[in-house]
């Protein structure tokens, strides 16, 4: 018969003694990453720093938006020392929380100025383009929009998908409202839902979904076509289309980095951050993750669709909080989240 | 007519003796941790710059709001239509294959619900394996899954096990002369489940329905695929960027959670409660002409809840390892990969049962021997636990362990990943203690005291080996909601200890199918084989 007692006493004994052995050493060569950028594109970075440096990473994956709140809590106490996230929104609501240590200017200096915070706290080191992805089955390149705006004809209608209570939708549409200005922005958001627009959670559902021609457009991020490429290979029919150069519709989502004023090892973060940005890790990330390097002088791979020429860097944000905010009472309102 | 055997029982009855004051102490103790994300979220709210009644009653907040209640009422009244017709299918009739039913029909609870929903949507709309499968099969299933449709489907199917679990070992274990006297007395079969079945099992129903209701309300994952805007999903939206409004909802989300669970305690009072378990096999019912309706029924609720998002995992994996061995593209995992999360998530599930059912057992004697203030009020604290997002869980235990609390030294440590475990489901273990502690017959209690045994004693050699089938089977819950936790995991977790809820949503993060439903597999598989061992097999002291 069972008994608990043979059972219990020896699972907590050996609970309690893994967590006290777990407790955090304060080896200086070691270095704290909180990571919203998934192990999978990221985690090779890290063991080639860690192999050319002798530094051991601890990382913490999970969702920027949920690690950002995290450091927050943390605050003063937290054992993170760099920060990366997918894109400026976390990292400039950590700046305007006075959490950031300013970059130093060699590292501001690897990208271009609409590719780093204009306080210096944030730099961005990979960019994913916002594209429209469509069935290659049912509509030819020809037939596709030059603008976002097209999207409202009557001819795409129940048509499109969008993921409007996702992260990236919603970067997108914070520079997109700030570009186009909030009623151009609103309109075209409340026309889209008029013209049956449909809500979809996530970009990598939509990319499913456009596959295999439940629906036939969707606004995601380029990244997800080519991973389902890599997999099904010519079985994928999806393709992704950029909008014509300087269309609101494209956009580059820069992931950032930024190290924390917490962090004792100000200069070991640094160096992190400069490996990040250095031309063979920029290298990888365009050539192995399909990601727009962001250094300077590295070009991106052969197979990425042109770059966009917006980024969501390139117009400064005073209050990223309230300037997000804004943007979800907008999506809010339009409906689409009903769809 | 019921009453007199009710009372026929050797039990005291709830509320006779007052509660030795070190047990109320314990209790009262452990509440207080149970308290720390009620009171972070608290707080939070009293603390935050918004104004409060024009939040709380915007538009904004009060149609998610409705559309929870409305998701949450519909879920748990069919779960529990659900639970309660299979737990007396496979209990109290002669349906074939039973002993195969009692397996599989627990097993939907094993989805983490973000994987769970994902690979039902892919596999039942056009071009999915099954809807395909079902197409070439003459069947056309035009389910369009989204909305409150969706959300509900997806949420009864991988929850009436909360429901069918207790259930079934309620029917199991009911004495058979109650229903023997009534058909001998002329009642009709409907009659007698109406007048004589039906008040012994309102109390597991309704425990069950509580924590399918809890449930629901917290869960992120399948209202979020399902594109169905709840509270949960307002407040998962703005939780960093709008914090004061994302605190505001919780709050009113706990709010609701304890409306819920006081009414459930007003219920599970009333129900009768015969406290004899009998060993005897359990009266069956012959279903005659309808057995080959119930095999359907009971074959479309697990073809679906169980093997429709398997065999659209299976596909998936099969598809990647299939591209693996004829050298296309390589699995991007190994052995390592697969093994020790496996491990991990084998090992911190069951710590986290066996804490989570130290912690409810003094509890449980609470409850189930004393009927006191202190009782429901412990009970309410330690209920709303289950109902406080993954999340805010998880920021709770920070902020408590690094600023208010002289743990600090623990944090990143697995004490405080357990701890966020129990707290987060201990509730999952209360009632079934409370059930165990009420099968301990106090007359042998107090043979044992005679005999001069002493307290500690007694508990070891009396009271635990009686409860140790009951005790099980909680903590069984418990250890299946820990295997597929991910929000705290991720977040207050030593970094670097991997469990397969971590892998799946990481290599699901990054598209990685192949990977994500192999690992989601070997979840299931794992989870299924300890569901048998801990849960199943015992399933008949889990009153």
């Amino acid at each position: 018969m069972f008994k608990p007692k043979y059972f219990l006493t020896p699972l907590l004994a050996f609970s309690l003694l893994l967590g006290l052995s777990a407790c955090g050493s304060d080896d200086p060569q070691s270095l704290t990453v909180y990571s919203g950028r998934s192990e999978k594109l990221v985690g090779p970075i890290f063991e080639a720093f860690e192999a050319s440096t002798g530094i051991t990473l601890e990382v913490r994956y999970g969702s920027s938006n949920d690690l950002a709140l995290v450091l927050e809590t943390e605050g003063n106490k937290t054992p993170a020392d760099v920060f990366l996230s997918r894109s400026p929104g976390p990292v400039g609501y950590l700046e305007d929380q006075n959490a950031l240590a300013p970059l130093s200017d060699d590292i501001l200096n690897r990208v271009s100025a609409d590719h780093r915070s204009p306080d210096g706290n944030w730099v961005g080191f990979a960019g994913r383009g916002r594209v429209l992805v469509y069935n290659i089955d049912e509509t030819t390149e020809a037939e596709l929009p030059a603008s976002v705006f097209d999207l409202t004809d009557e001819r795409f209608r129940d048509q499109v998908a969008i993921p409007g209570s996702n992260s990236s939708f919603q970067d997108w549409f914070t520079i997109f409202r700030l570009r186009n200005g909030d009623d151009a922005a609103i309109n075209w958001l409340d026309d889209m839902v008029a013209n049956g627009a449909r809500f979809y959670p996530k970009n990598g559902a939509i990319v499913e979904a456009v596959g295999r021609n439940e629906i036939q457009f969707g606004l995601v991020n380029h990244y997800y076509n080519f991973q389902k490429v890599a997999v099904n290979g010519d079985a994928q029919r999806s393709a992704n289309w950029g909008f014509a150069d300087g269309d609101s519709g494209g956009l580059m989502i820069i992931a950032s980095a930024a190290v924390l004023n917490q962090s004792d090892h100000q200069d070991l973060a640094q160096e992190l951050i400069e490996f990040l940005l250095s031309d063979e890790q920029q290298t990888y990330l365009t050539e192995s993750v399909y990601e727009y390097p962001l250094a300077i002088g590295v070009s991106p791979s052969a197979v990425l669709p042109d770059t966009p020429a917006d980024t969501v860097g390139a117009i400064p944000i005073d209050d990223v909080s309230s300037a997000f905010t804004r943007t979800m009472e907008i999506i809010e309102a339009s409906g689409i989240l009903d769809q | 007519m019921s009453e007199p055997i009710t009372q026929a029982a050797d039990q005291p009855r709830a509320g006779v003796g007052r509660p030795a004051p070190a047990l109320t102490f314990l209790a009262l103790a452990i509440a207080a941790l149970f308290a720390v994300p009620g009171g972070y979220v608290l707080w939070r709210t009293a603390t935050a710059q918004v104004d409060h009644l024009g939040l709380l009653t915007s538009a904004a907040t009060l149609d998610p709001l409705w559309r929870t209640v409305q998701l949450a009422v519909l879920v748990s009244t069919t779960a529990a239509l659900l639970g309660t017709g299979l737990a007396w299918l496979t209990t109290r009739t002669d349906l074939p294959l039973k002993r195969f039913w009692r397996i599989v029909v627990p097993l939907p609870l094993v989805y983490p619900s973000f994987v769970g929903a994902a690979a039902f949507l892919s596999g039942l709309t056009p071009g999915g394996i099954v809807h395909d499968l079902a197409g070439a099969a003459g069947f056309d299933l035009n389910l369009r899954l989204h909305g409150l449709f969706g959300a509900w489907l997806v949420l009864t199917l991988f929850t009436y096990p909360y429901v069918y679990l207790p259930v079934a070992a309620r029917l199991a274990a009911l004495p058979r002369g109650l229903e023997e006297n009534a058909r001998l007395l002329g009642d009709r079969p409907r009659t007698v489940f109406r007048r004589i079945v039906f008040p012994q099992i309102t109390s597991s129903v309704a425990a069950g329905a509580l924590l399918v209701f809890l449930y629901t309300v917290s869960d992120f994952g399948a209202v979020h695929l399902m594109r169905f805007e709840t509270l949960t999903q307002t407040i998962f939206r703005t939780r960093l960027f709008d914090q004061d409004r994302s605190f505001t909802l919780a709050f009113l989300l706990l709010a609701l959670a304890l409306l819920v669970i006081a009414t459930e305690r007003t219920v599970a009072r009333r129900g009768a409660r015969s406290a004899i378990i009998s060993n005897q096999p359990a009266l069956q019912v012959p279903l005659g002409r309808m057995k080959p309706l119930a095999l359907t029924a009971i074959s479309f609720v697990v073809g679906l809840a169980l093997f429709a998002p398997a065999i659209s995992l299976a596909d998936w994996g099969l598809f990647g390892w299939l591209r693996d061995q004829n050298g296309t593209t390589a699995l991007r995992m190994d052995w390592s990969d697969v093994i020790v999360p496996t491990w991990n998530t084998i090992w911190i599930s069951l710590v986290a049962a066996a804490a989570a059912i130290t912690a409810m057992l003094p509890i449980a004697y609470l409850l189930a021997r004393h009927r006191s203030r202190t009782g429901d009020l412990v009970n309410t604290v330690v209920v709303a636990g289950f109902a406080i997002p993954g999340l805010v869980v998880a920021l709770s235990l920070i902020f408590w362990t690094l600023h208010a609390s002289p743990f600090e030294f623990l944090i990143g440590s697995l004490p405080v990943l357990v701890f966020a475990y129990v707290v987060h489901f201990g509730a999952q273990a209360l009632r079934t203690s409370q059930v165990a502690v009420s099968t301990v017959p106090k007359q042998m209690d107090d043979a044992a005291r005679l005999l001069g045994a002493r307290k500690f004693r007694r508990f070891f050699t009396v009271d635990l080996p009686l409860m140790a089938p009951g005790l099980a089977a909680g903590g069984g819950l418990v250890m299946l909601s820990t295997m597929k936790e991910l929000p705290a995991t991720l977040l207050v977790a030593p970094i670097g200890f991997r469990t397969l809820a971590v892998e799946i949503w990481s290599t699901y993060e990054a598209l990685y199918l192949p990977e994500t439903a192999l690992l989601a597999l070997v979840l299931v598989g794992i989870s299924a084989l300890l569901t048998w061992l801990l849960v199943v097999r015992r399933a008949s002291h889990l009153a």
